[in-house]
């Protein structure tokens, strides 16, 4: 029996306006990075986990874009924006199990092109194209109708989630917007962000509003790029060329918040089920978590994340939200690298890259100065899934 | 409003004949399972409870409540013209689902959960007629 799984390597692509490369060979370039990271090389790769954002590839194709042989573990996993966590976890259970012994793990997306705004990546047109005027443009079936009506874009669904708990609890912008602050703070100090302009509280209220009560600065980047992170067991990780990174608890929660009555759409998330499962398996409680790492696809998505791990009461994340908690030389560190709404959005593997990076303690001007335990969740669909991971520098029952 | 509110022309996809026939005779039609006695929106594909992918579909009261909303801002075209905001929310219909809907004669200041709502119908002069929801 082995004594644990470590992530030992991290590779990150050029991430943000990077055009002319493929989804597989910014995947590829990614796993590369990883492995040599680590100080290993491709032919010492097992296992690989694969995952994709938007544009659905790559898929487990990418072992042959690679040359790998005689792997022992190979597949495409999906869980949205929970999948980082996921792949992690399984990458965890098969280096423990020995059915494989060094596993990467991957996603990329490219959903931006060139002359195209942000915004537009992940906006659903009419069938018909664009270039259509507006009243002409023509949909198709009861779905069709629901997009014509104005539910084109992923960003009503979460402004949809944020009015609920605003209305249920008295969460304000501003406390929203305190999030926005504290995380482009960060972004400051990491070279990597792709925002690293500091703004204040006016700055986020005077920004266009996207869907009530989304602000754009309360909106995440969309960004191109590959993330890798290569896992395998505590006792290898020793040998390795970076500081390990020990896996102690990983958890999921699909909350299947159904659309009918009596469902807590927008009030709770899947941390109410996978953070309690992965710290127990940790063997710590909220209090010993030092930096937090938070699926940040929305201000509002940390800010109720934070409420269901337990930092603080439920209702109370925008008061805590607005303490400076979360910020530089607050008690929190969260997003340090300045997450998706200011470094790069890559789905799961932005909290976890630079959770990585912290429990390392590579973080530079960013560094936080505890890092002994480092929280990182993931969030897919509209709050739908959710996962949990704790890192830590130690090994794990030290 | 609904003149000034200009979504395009809908038409018909072959899986949704009964609601769009509805929305022409100012009903509202929505899917439901006989066996289990329970109510779904009009894109559910199947009963959770029976696994029946062959949901009947059954006239709603139009009757709903506000369960949460948005204002959504589109971004002006190249000529400096933006449509008007759009009040977009969830509604929960009195047999119990929700739909994604859209609000007519909306104000920000009136908007609160529970806010009863009714089910009115738009016949564009080209393409299927829709719903929207209005405060009553």
């Amino acid at each position: 029996m082995v004594d644990g799984a470590s992530i030992v390597g991290l590779g990150m692509t050029e991430l943000g306006r990077v055009y002319g490369r493929s989804p597989r060979r910014l995947a590829a370039d990614a796993v590369r990075l990883a492995v040599a990271d680590a100080g290993l090389a491709l032919g010492d790769v097992d296992g690989l986990l694969v995952s994709h954002g938007m544009g659905g590839s790559p898929g487990i194709e990418l072992a042959d874009t690679l040359g790998l042989r005689d792997l022992r573990l190979l597949a495409k996993m999906e869980a949205f924006g929970a999948t980082a966590g996921a792949m992690v976890s399984y990458a965890a259970m098969s280096v423990l199990s020995g059915t494989a012994s060094t596993v990467v793990c991957v996603f990329a997306d490219a959903p931006l092109k060139p002359e195209q705004s942000a915004g537009s990546a992940y906006h659903r047109n009419a069938p018909a194209g664009s270039g259509v005027a507006p009243g002409k443009a023509e949909w198709y079936g009861f779905g069709g109708m629901t997009a014509a009506l104005g539910f084109r874009s992923v960003n009503a669904f979460y402004a949809l989630a944020a009015q609920r708990h605003m209305a249920r609890y008295g969460t304000t912008s501003e406390q929203l917007g305190a999030i926005a602050v504290s995380t482009r703070a960060w972004a400051a100090r990491n070279p990597l962000a792709q925002m690293r302009e500091p703004i204040t509280l006016a700055d986020h209220q005077s920004s266009r509003w996207v869907a009530e009560p989304l602000h754009l600065l309360d909106c995440c980047l969309v960004s191109n790029g590959a993330i890798a992170v290569a896992v395998t067991t505590a006792e290898r990780a020793r040998d390795l060329a970076q500081p390990p990174v020990h896996v102690w608890g990983w958890g999921q929660g699909h909350p299947g918040h159904r659309k009918e009555r009596g469902s807590e759409f927008g009030l709770t998330t899947g941390a109410v089920t996978s953070g309690p499962i992965a710290m127990k398996m940790a063997g710590v409680t909220v209090d010993d978590i030092d930096v937090c790492q938070l699926y940040d696809c929305y201000t509002y998505t940390v800010l109720v994340s934070l409420e269901d791990y337990g930092f603080c009461a439920k209702g109370e994340g925008g008061a805590f939200a607005a303490s400076g908690a979360l910020g530089p030389g607050g008690a929190l560190p969260t997003n340090t690298g300045g997450g998706q709404l200011s470094a790069y959005y890559m789905w799961g593997m932005t909290p976890l890259s630079e959770a990585v990076i912290q429990a390392r303690g590579h973080g530079g001007e960013r560094q936080a100065d505890k890092h002994d335990v480092v929280l990182v969740s993931g969030n897919g669909g509209i709050l739908d899934h959710h996962s949990t991971l704790i890192v830590s520098p130690h090994p794990k029952g030290i | 409003m609904g003149a000034g509110m200009d979504i395009g022309i809908l038409r018909r996809d072959g899986r949704t004949d009964p609601f769009f026939d509805g929305t022409a005779a100012d009903r509202l039609m929505i899917k439901r399972c006989e066996a289990c006695d329970r109510w779904f929106a009009p894109d559910a594909g199947s009963c959770p409870g029976c696994g029946d992918e062959e949901l009947a579909w059954a006239e709603a009261a139009g009757d709903a409540v506000l369960v949460t909303w948005t204002v959504t801002h589109s971004r002006p075209d190249g000529d400096g013209n933006a449509p008007p905001p759009a009040y977009l929310a969830l509604v929960e219909l009195t047999e119990g689902p929700w739909l994604h809907a859209r609000l007519d004669g909306a104000d920000t200041a009136v908007l609160r959960e529970g806010l009863p709502l009714r089910a009115t119908f738009e016949h564009p002069a080209e393409g299927e007629a829709y719903v929207l929801f209005r405060p009553v």
